[in-house]
């Protein structure tokens, strides 16, 4: 797993939720559940931290089902993806989720799905093209607030942070360098 | 844990390393050789040219103890030459070349020790003698060619012959390799990258954070599905998926 221990938002990454549906009867995490019991077959949004353990992880003994299978968040559902495949600078990723990308890279991690993988990496490219030609010129973002702005994600925030300091610095040591 | 600054060199340290650059000065007064930690400079002797690092250079000529030559590629004519290699489609994706690496130097002090002998002595490019000297080559911008250009246009420019035709020329080739840079991009890829070659220091540093971070995204991204591609590499095709197979029976979950 990429997960860095000190990293936060690998952390925050994590704690994005997925489905999950409980193979066996657990009685003593009610909690989980606002109190009710879980069942067999009791669905549940989990953090991703838990899912993934509980799906990686099977109870001692002679069953050898796992505790509890993860499947696709919505947000990496068919909906989603149809509209990235049909333009992805268009879509509010953001809403979907704050890491979108890293909860597509967990899951894919789980799921060997040829089309979501394909699917992200295109909307990645497109996106950072597009998010390095608002970083260029940020006047005119700035001032009416740019729809595709905010529908970044965080990760890719950073990369218009990333892009934006660079064109910055550079404008910044040709200013302080004229004057000294 | 994170680093706090971000890997490779700031706009800021480029423009400060840019000032180690020799370049020609001719003097106006005499003035001794200096002991310096990179050695000693040449003794400066009012008609004779000589070659001082750029940030003496400009102190220099702030007191009006010298003027600076510009090198000759820093020249309307040689700008323009240049600028002609950069805006012509033939060589729409690759950036005007930097200027030929010089032959090893024979001054070894070990000739036969294999790690000094000369074809290993490999000279590339922040590190040529004369980029920015008048000895200079003409038709080539040397790494620091944004950089240098900026100090000597901002701090000497009554040293060019057309100051204004030389800044509007450098800021043409400047925008038209940014632009080049950029398209550069589209071809990201997680195991692709782009063909630099001749790229500054300056435009380096500007578009590393990017350029670093779409690679890694796109690696992020791709992770598994380059995992998979490897396991099937190294088992010929079978994945020890049965072993830890989820209970709901879905056949495309291998681990």
């Amino acid at each position: 797993m990429a997960t860095s221990y000190y990293s936060v938002d690998s952390i925050l990454t994590d704690s994005q939720k997925a489905p999950c549906r409980f193979e066996v009867s657990v009685p003593l995490l009610t909690p989980l559940n606002n109190g009710a019991a879980i069942e067999n077959g009791t669905k549940l949004e989990l953090p991703f931290w838990m899912g993934g353990m509980l799906a990686l992880s099977r109870p001692a003994g002679p069953s050898s089902a796992t505790l509890a299978s993860v499947d696709m968040p919505s947000e990496l559902g068919p909906r989603v993806l149809n509209a990235l495949k049909a333009d992805p600078k268009s879509v509010d990723i953001k809403a979907q989720a704050r890491w979108f990308y890293g909860l597509g890279e967990r899951m894919l991690d789980l799921f060997d799905d040829e089309e979501i993988s394909e699917v992200l990496n295109d909307t990645f490219k497109q996106r950072a093209l597009e998010i390095a030609d608002k970083a260029a010129n940020t006047r005119t973002t700035q001032q009416g607030g740019d729809e595709f702005l905010r529908g970044l994600e965080e990760s890719e925030r950073r990369l218009f942070r990333a892009a934006h300091n660079g064109t910055n610095d550079v404008k910044k040591w040709f200013d302080s360098s004229s004057r000294a | 844990m994170a680093l706090l600054l971000p890997p490779g060199l700031t706009p800021n340290e480029v423009g400060f390393l840019c000032e180690m650059e020799l370049v020609t000065v001719i003097p106006r007064q005499r003035l001794d050789s200096l002991e310096l930690l990179g050695g000693p400079t040449q003794a400066l002797k009012p008609p004779f040219p000589a070659q001082l690092p750029l940030w003496l250079a400009l102190l220099l000529k702030r007191q009006k103890r010298a003027n600076i030559s510009p090198p000759p590629w820093l020249s309307v004519p040689a700008l323009e030459q240049i600028l002609d290699f950069e805006t012509d489609n033939n060589f729409a994706g690759v950036f005007s070349p930097s200027p030929d690496l010089p032959a090893p130097r024979s001054t070894v002090s070990m000739p036969e020790d294999p790690y000094l002998s000369n074809h290993t002595l490999e000279m590339s490019a922040p590190f040529l003698k004369d980029s920015s000297t008048s000895r200079a080559q003409e038709n080539a911008l040397p790494y620091h060619w944004l950089e240098l250009s900026h100090l000597l246009l901002t701090h000497a420019a009554d040293d060019f012959d057309d100051p204004d035709s030389v800044r509007r020329l450098v800021r043409d080739l400047r925008e038209v390799r940014m632009s080049k840079l950029r398209k550069g991009f589209k071809v990201l890829e997680s195991s692709a990258g782009v063909k630099m070659n001749g790229v500054g220091g300056m435009e380096i540093a500007e578009v590393r954070g990017f350029v670093g971070g779409v690679v890694d995204g796109l690696r992020r991204i791709n992770r598994s599905r380059e995992e998979a591609r490897r396991e099937q590499m190294d088992e010929g095709g079978v994945g020890y998926g049965s072993s830890g197979r989820y209970a709901d029976d879905d056949d495309e979950m291998e681990l």
